[in-house]
């Protein structure tokens, strides 16, 4: 009436257009030579402007007939709009997908299995083991991995000089660097020496998996969840001192905004992602001046001389299995997934390149400490039900109660862990 | 709506056959369809825009129906799985609870306090009653997205003017104050954000209403020594009460039903502790892709709003019919 609330009405109309749009057909246009036009689902901030505008003009030379249309998808309200697109008789032809969403969509039937081309892709043989993976499902290849992304550290040499610290080789010495900060920044009421907002949970698994916890784990099968071992809840207790010790982000908050945060003067470290050094010197959304400021050190062990394991974000490009150009849409893939656009989006772009045969040509000495990060990562359980404990805030949510202390690591990673196998063994 | 529905289509009665036509001549079968054909287009609309989803959605409760399914367009039965499942999911009753209490709290504040408006709008000097109206006005007119986004700064973490103000007024150590980190402090502002939404509609009716309390009568109890307190209750409260019953059943189901505030006020990531029937439903098809197990929701939902606005739906047929 008012538009004040929608609920059941909005539940039911959308329902009943996703239902709705099996029923017409027919836009669709022929494999062979006629016009065509192919769709292209990006994400915000994969490829710079200039990598995908140089992909469509290589794609047109070939086709001159074709048009491609690329849409930015934010990543915030994704799963909603994969799953009414799939659903629909004309989906988008080619969907980057976020690693951690391949399995759920392969599973549900959405993306058609790319098994018999694989040789046909560039350095198929030698693509990053971890994303490789995320595009398997029962030995059968569902995409071909587009980029990765590692976490590392982020500080601000300025400020470690006037502490009289530096970056930090233990965890150990991560929260002793992190208190000697601290006590040199007592008159700013508002300074982080790690900010560390409650929700970022990318960050927290490093410290689960360095003390030789894990999520979730195969037993036979069936999965468990494992958050509750006491690996796990070693490491959480780790990183629940250094956030109570160190940060003064939100603890109920995300990392969304942190690189702003960061650029405000405030903090000392983030945690984050190679790509997000250019938001922070942005002179639109950040502060141009801290360009020389900036350093990155791996997420120390709790073992002298070694690296914590980080979690390998990155993204993979799928065909869908409803699209009428499926040979058009192979191409487009190849032509991003090559070796002249990987190179492209690892020099350009700052991410990592799907294949190791590509890592050498990262020789920017920041972006060299992501890439060699890269290296000693690992990923969330590869089970078709692992984007809905995503969706469904799982670990968010129990980071959240433990920083706030509304409940005990020990309780708090038992709900967890009884919630995730519970959505992990759910038939779907 | 079925409310505004009803009163809509009651104009639509047969006229009383006029006396001027020639006797023993039969009602031509037109003119008894008359009626029914007036009242076909609404019918088939309401059948189309609001029947048919109903029905799909009762349909897809009863079947598995995750994203395979969606992709095939093609559901497993499964009767009543969706449900028992629900019944067995503590989580589930807590959101219930959650909300009956939620929709308890906010509608009786917006029903008190837009009485409270509506007696005051009555006493004011006009210009001071038109400064007020605007307000609500206001109030109503702005898009509750954008609403809600302002709220949310105000009460953001790091920079909001909520924390700065408590602070600056000495009630207390507010900086970075989180009000979402306990649910009783974040209900309790998702609840001013409701309410402050629901307030114009509720008050500006009950105003509209407060008109038609005959002047004289209350006039006639003051002078029999009557207090203010005993007019309203004996005068006004009865009088108003056909605008009570409706601006209490609108708001149940409005609030029962609340998504928008909470939502957007939890940065679209709310906590299980935050779940309100709505957002878990949302949650449970859209975010899990399990939607027969999502409409179960709605049904559910469906149902108990039935059953919670039934006593108030009622009364105001009751008041409908009685002869006025």
């Amino acid at each position: 009436m008012r538009g004040k609330h929608f609920g059941i009405g909005g539940l039911a109309a959308a329902l009943t257009l996703a239902l709705a749009a099996c029923g017409n057909g027919g836009a669709g246009t022929a494999n062979g030579n006629g016009p065509a036009t192919l769709t292209v689902w990006l994400m915000t901030g994969s490829a710079p402007q200039s990598i995908v505008d140089a992909v469509n003009a290589d794609f047109k030379a070939k086709h001159s007939n074709v048009t491609v249309k690329v849409e930015l998808q934010q990543w915030s309200d994704v799963t909603t709009k994969l799953d009414t697109a799939f659903a629909g008789s004309n989906p988008p032809d080619v969907v980057e997908l976020g690693n951690t969403l391949v399995a759920k969509y392969a599973a549900a039937g959405a993306l058609q299995d790319l098994s018999s081309r694989r040789s046909s892709f560039e350095n198929s043989s030698t693509w990053l083991k971890s994303l490789t993976e995320s595009c398997t499902l029962n030995g059968k290849l569902y995409c071909a991995p587009y980029y990765a992304g590692s976490r590392a550290i982020i500080y601000r040499k300025d400020m470690f000089q006037a502490a009289g610290v530096k970056p930090p080789t233990t965890m150990d010495g991560l929260l002793q660097a992190g208190q000697a900060l601290m006590s040199a920044n007592k008159s700013d009421a508002n300074f982080s020496a790690l900010y560390f907002p409650g929700k970022y949970w990318y960050a927290a698994l490093p410290f689960i998996w360095d003390f030789g916890g894990d999520v979730a784990v195969k037993q036979g099968s069936s999965w468990q969840g494992t958050l509750n071992t006491s690996r796990a809840q070693q490491g959480l207790s780790t990183l629940v001192t250094i956030v109570h010790d160190l940060s003064r982000a939100d603890r109920t908050g995300d990392e969304a905004k942190q690189d702003q945060a960061f650029a405000q003067g405030h903090i000392a470290m983030i945690i984050a992602n190679g790509w997000e050094v250019g938001v922070i010197t942005d002179p639109k959304s950040g502060d141009p001046s801290l360009k020389d400021k900036l350093g990155v050190f791996p997420i120390p062990s709790h073992q002298a001389g070694q690296t914590a394991p980080v979690f390998l974000g990155g993204s993979d490009l799928g065909v869908a299995a409803k699209s009428k150009n499926q040979a058009l849409a192979d191409e487009w893939v190849r032509l991003l997934a090559g070796t002249k656009y990987q190179t492209q989006m690892a020099t350009v772009g700052g991410v990592i390149p799907n294949t190791t045969s590509l890592l050498s040509v990262i020789n920017d000495p920041v972006a060299g400490v992501f890439a060699a990060a890269a290296k000693n990562s690992r990923f969330t359980p590869n089970a078709p039900n692992w984007a809905n404990v995503e969706s469904a805030n799982v670990i968010p949510d129990m980071m959240v109660s433990i920083l706030t202390g509304q409940s005990s690591v020990s309780s708090a990673t038992s709900d967890a862990s009884a919630k995730i196998a519970q959505i992990l063994n759910s038939g779907s | 709506m079925g409310a505004v529905a009803t009163t809509d289509a009651a104009p639509v009665t047969p006229r009383p056959r006029s006396e001027s036509l020639p006797a023993g001549r039969r009602r031509p079968a037109l003119a008894r369809a008359t009626p029914y054909l007036l009242i076909a287009p609404a019918c088939l609309v309401l059948a189309g825009v609001l029947g048919y989803p109903l029905l799909n959605m009762v349909a897809v409760s009863l079947q598995r129906y995750g994203l395979g399914q969606l992709i095939a367009h093609r559901g497993n039965f499964i009767g009543l799985g969706n449900y028992t499942s629900l019944a067995r999911d503590p989580q589930f009753w807590g959101v219930v609870l959650r909300s009956l209490a939620f929709t308890a709290v906010v509608v009786s504040v917006t029903v008190a306090l837009a009485t409270l408006i509506a007696l005051l709008l009555e006493r004011m000097s006009r210009p001071m009653r038109m400064l007020l109206t605007g307000g609500l006005v206001l109030v109503w007119a702005t898009p509750v997205i954008v609403a809600v986004d302002l709220w949310q700064w105000m009460f953001d973490y790091e920079f909001g003017v909520v924390n700065w103000l408590l602070t600056f007024l000495r009630l207390g150590n507010f900086i970075h104050h989180n009000w979402y980190a306990r649910p009783i402090e974040g209900f309790t502002v998702i609840a001013i954000v409701v309410i402050w939404g629901a307030l114009p509609f509720a008050a500006i009716t009950l105003f509209a209403g407060l008109s038609q309390v005959p002047s004289e009568l209350v006039e006639s109890a003051e002078v029999d020594g009557a207090s203010g307190f005993q007019v309203f209750r004996n005068i006004t409260v009865p009088i108003l009460r056909p605008i009570f019953l409706i601006v209490t059943s609108l708001s149940i189901i409005w609030d029962f039903e609340v998504f928008i505030q909470p939502y957007v006020l939890l940065n679209a990531r709310p906590s299980g502790p935050f779940m309100t029937m709505a957002v878990f439903m949302y949650v449970e098809s859209f975010r899990v892709s399990q939607y027969g197990l999502g409409s179960a929701i709605a049904v559910v939902t469906v149902a108990l709003l039935l059953a919670a606005s039934f006593y108030y739906v009622r009364q105001m047929v009751e008041l409908a019919e009685a002869p006025a």
